[in-house]
């Protein structure tokens, strides 16, 4: 059991974003989250993240609690995520961005950084050329040295998973990797989640592309209105009638129309 | 005496608050700190003792001159320095602010050699007019001060919530863009901003002038540092916080120089605000804002 | 030949230089985690009283009490940077303005040390302490054809340049590692920083304290140049003149505070035939500047595109 998520409970003044949520997610599982808009599962990630903290109750990952963990240990710890509006450092090149996400897994200090010792160097080293390996991994190795702000929508959504990648995660959080992206960059997509997968990572996965989340997911938690409305595998989930009058029903409706 | 005190330090603030008024206008809408609201207001100061002791005219006027002269500032002030960088890319927080000192260093001189370095006497016939009750003195130019503060007061925030134009410019602090597509004429309530925040900033000026009987060009800066440590202490862009701020300053300076130790008197307002800052960001009647996307 | 050359006065202008040189580096470390620091003023009275203080009282040698200074500075630094860490933007400007203020207040009233708003005087001055350590390991200025004047502020800007030197050398080096990565990331965005591991507090705090180090040192050696202090050399205008020297420069790139303090040190003497409009000049070239080039005269794209790489400004 990677996350382990207990009895979330998330106010912000009256309203209750999230409602006694609880799930888990086992090793090397694609695990969905979905649920239409306001459900509460970015809300989610800033709880486990905890870029803002639970109301009430725990997560728990690799048995042990994160709940009140400074967001930088809870990264140190081997979880690291994306923004739904992406966030990346603008004026930094995509290169500079990716090695920022290597930020804890390198320990050069202020002094051994201005006196570039030689394990500085080499660490250095070893941080670039794998960020490099990133950039390719997402396909963006040609941009390497193109200003993050300077790129294209679909390829900054991509430096954000190579950004977090960088940081060595054994859980990653993508929140809304494909929003934007045209049929075959979520094709480009659903084969960089599945080689991430490959690579031995857990991967939690907020979603609006139906397809891509039915395609791509091992199992799925719906959210709706801060509440948990099911869990299963794809196929449960397509055949659960809470869920498709909830959601998959409004959904449908819009895609026939 | 106690009472002479109080009242000597609620004339005192309610200037405090009324140059804090500008500065919370401007950053309400704007959200920037206006650097040269000190030296407009000393402009304001300025043109009263040109016109009262100088040209000789009478009080009525002089006020009419100093708010005519310091809105037309405030006009130009955000025609040359704050409208060129609006919606521009790559322009930091920093932009505003050097601009506006800018504009500061350029007033503050400016007086300097029009009017000489040193304070200038503002003699009114109307400054010496006083009442006397048992044993204290008020004078009548102290009632005025509180009077007119707290018109302005009441005004600024009946016009703010109950006027067309006073809406628009709420909306246009909440949110400029949606301001602006609800079809709010962003530009032109921007404008009317800063020339209301600097119109106030001259009848501020000419208040000083009376109370105190001097006026000199440093006399912007000290008062605009005050009036930047009482926004924080009421809270930023807080009509009703500019007000209790500015008293509060206002007694414990005209308190602590009575009783305790003046040579610190400049210094209050920053231990003031570096207290509150501590204890509570948002400034006293602030509201926090939440982050997380 | 050298003689007509080291006009005492230039030198003199060139320590002035290199002393601001160092008070715009003062803001721009801080500037470079996103922390628009004003304090810079104030951190720098506290190295030039501290130094002044220690070398008059107990006769120190300069090279001790000028470290003390700064240490000192930077210690405070540390302690005003903890609750300054949750104040941002000009909120943080304010209360570091304000901390300057009371520092000048404070040395303005506490006459029994700091004699007041008169200030301290005969503050040994580093050029004539290194003209006598000269003269004592026996080498004359004479034998290197200066005179004596020549030589104290001849070694003084040499001494100053070594620093300056060696900070920027310092600084430089750690913007292009972890470190450096770490403060841009937090000045671009600082929960995104912090998403990605990185210890906002700490970097941020450490950030603070540098700049006040700097502030201090160069407060420090400011004393030592000039020979005597007052509150008044570490007032509001002392903190705004820093701050442009920062953002005149162009605040996104180390260079630009090197540049920015050289011009505007520069300017006042070159603008000397209309002295007395001298600062309402200053004042409007401000005004244009920003309306015409906000991110100051240096910036990150020129710099890039000097170093050889294509890269246009966004449009996203
Ligand atoms: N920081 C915050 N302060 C106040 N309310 C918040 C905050 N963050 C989220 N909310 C509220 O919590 C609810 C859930 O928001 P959340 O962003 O988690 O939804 P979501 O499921 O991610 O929606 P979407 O699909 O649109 O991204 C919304 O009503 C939102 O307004
Ligand atoms: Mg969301």
């Amino acid at each position: 059991m990677v996350l382990e998520v207990k009895n979330i409970t998330k106010r912000f003044g009256g309203i209750t974003a999230l409602k006694n949520i609880s799930f888990t997610i086992q090793q090397g599982e694609i695990y969905g989250l979905i649920g239409p808009n306001g459900a509460g599962k970015t809300t989610m990630f800033n709880c486990i993240t905890n870029i803002v903290e639970p109301t009430e109750g725990e997560i728990f990952f690799n048995g042990e609690k994160i709940t009140k963990l400074k967001p930088y240990k809870i990264t140190e710890k081997g979880i690291c995520r994306t923004y739904q509006n992406i966030r990346l450092f603008p004026q930094m090149t995509a290169l500079q961005n990716v090695m920022v996400g290597g930020h804890s897994r390198i320990s050069a200090g202020v002094f051994r950084s201005v006196i570039r010792t030689k394990s500085q160097k080499q660490e250095e080293k070893l941080l670039k050329e794998k960020s490099e390996e990133l950039l390719e991994l997402v396909g963006l190795g040609q941009l390497k040295d193109q200003f993050a702000e300077n790129l294209a929508y679909g390829q900054q959504r991509r430096l954000e998973i190579a950004r977090a990648l960088a940081s060595n995660p054994t859980l990653l959080l993508l929140d809304e990797p494909a929003a934007g992206m045209n049929e075959t960059e979520t094709d480009n997509l659903f084969d960089l989640i599945k080689k991430i997968q490959s690579m031995g990572i857990t991967v939690l996965i907020i979603e609006h592309d139906m397809s891509l989340v039915m395609r791509l997911c091992d199992r799925i938690t719906v959210l709706n209105f801060g509440e948990k409305l099911a869990e299963g595998t794809p196929d449960e989930i397509q055949n659960n009638e809470a869920v498709i009058e909830a959601y998959l029903g409004k959904e449908e409706e819009e895609t026939i129309a | 005496m106690l009472i002479e005190q109080l009242i000597n330090g609620i004339t005192l603030g309610s200037i405090y608050a009324i140059v804090a008024l500008g500065f919370t206008l401007v950053f309400g809408v704007l959200g920037i700190i206006n650097m040269a609201h000190g030296e407009i207001f000393m402009v304001g100061a300025f043109i009263g003792v040109l016109t009262t002791s100088v040209l000789g005219w009478p009080l009525w006027l002089a006020f009419l001159a100093s708010i005519v002269v310091t809105s037309l500032l405030g006009y130009l002030l955000e025609i040359f320095s704050l409208r060129p960088l609006r919606g521009k890319k790559g322009v930091s927080h920093l932009a505003p602010l050097i601009s506006t000192i800018g504009v500061s260093i350029f007033l503050e001189n400016l007086s300097h050699h029009m009017f000489g370095a040193g304070n200038k006497p503002f003699r009114t016939a109307f400054a010496e007019i006083r009442f006397e009750i048992g044993s204290i003195t008020i004078y009548l130019v102290q009632i005025t001060i509180f009077v007119i503060s707290v018109i302005l007061m009441v005004g600024l925030s009946v016009w703010l919530s109950k006027t067309k134009a006073g809406k628009a410019l709420r909306a246009t602090a909440e949110n400029l863009e949606t301001a602006s597509i609800l079809g709010v004429d962003t530009k032109k309530i921007i404008t009317l901003t800063v020339i209301i925040a600097s119109g106030m900033g001259g009848i501020a000026g000419i208040l000083v002038g009376m109370a105190f009987n001097s006026v000199s060009p440093q006399m912007g800066l000290s008062m605009g540092l005050k009036g930047l440590a009482i926004i924080i202490l009421g809270g930023m862009g807080n009509v009703k916080g500019a007000m209790v701020g500015g008293l509060i300053l206002g007694l414990s300076e005209t308190l602590l120089v009575a009783y305790g130790d003046s040579g610190y008197r400049d210094a209050i307002a920053f231990i003031m605000i570096i207290l509150i800052l501590l204890i509570r960001p948002q400034g006293i009647f602030g509201s926090k804002t939440a982050e997380g996307r | 030949m050298l003689g007509e050359l080291l006009n005492p006065y230039y030198l003199q202008v060139l320590c002035f230089i290199l002393i601001n040189i160092m008070l715009a580096l003062s803001i721009y470390v801080p500037l470079s985690s996103g922390q628009l620091s004003l304090g810079s003023a104030g951190f720098m009275g506290i190295g030039a009283y501290t130094s002044a203080l220690l070398t008059i009282h107990y006769e120190l040698p300069l090279y001790v009490t000028i470290l003390v200074g700064a240490l000192l500075a930077g210690v405070i630094g540390i302690i005003v940077g903890i609750p300054s860490l949750r104040l941002t933007g000009v909120y943080l400007a304010i209360a570091t303005l304000g901390f300057g203020e009371v520092i000048r207040v404070l040395f303005v009233n506490w006459e029994s040390l700091t004699k007041g708003s008169v200030g301290l005087t005969g503050i040994p001055q580093l050029g004539r302490e290194l003209l006598k350590f000269a003269k004592s390991i026996g080498i004359e200025p004479s034998a290197l054809g200066l005179k004596n004047n020549q030589f104290v502020y001849l070694s003084l800007v040499i001494v100053l340049l070594i620093i300056v030197l060696f900070i920027l050398w310092f600084v430089i080096r750690q913007q292009n590692s972890r470190i450096g990565r770490a403060y841009s990331s937090i000045q671009m965005d600082e929960k995104a920083a912090e998403s990605m591991g990185i210890n906002i507090t700490y970097y941020k705090v450490l950030a603070f304290a540098q700049g006040a180090f700097i502030a201090g040192l160069a407060g420090a050696l400011f004393a030592h140049t000039i020979g005597y202090i007052s509150p008044s050399d570490f007032s509001y205008h002392r903190a705004v003149e820093i701050l442009i020297f920062t953002v005149f420069g162009g605040s996104e790139v180390i260079i630009g505070s090197v540049f920015g303090a050289t011009i505007l040190t520069l300017l006042p003497e070159v603008l000397r035939f209309v002295s007395d409009y001298r600062y309402i000049f200053y004042g409007i070239m401000l005004v244009i500047l920003m309306a015409v080039r906000p991110q100051g005269i240096l910036d990150l794209y020129l710099f890039y595109r000097l170093k050889g790489k294509r890269i246009k400004r966004g449009t996203s």
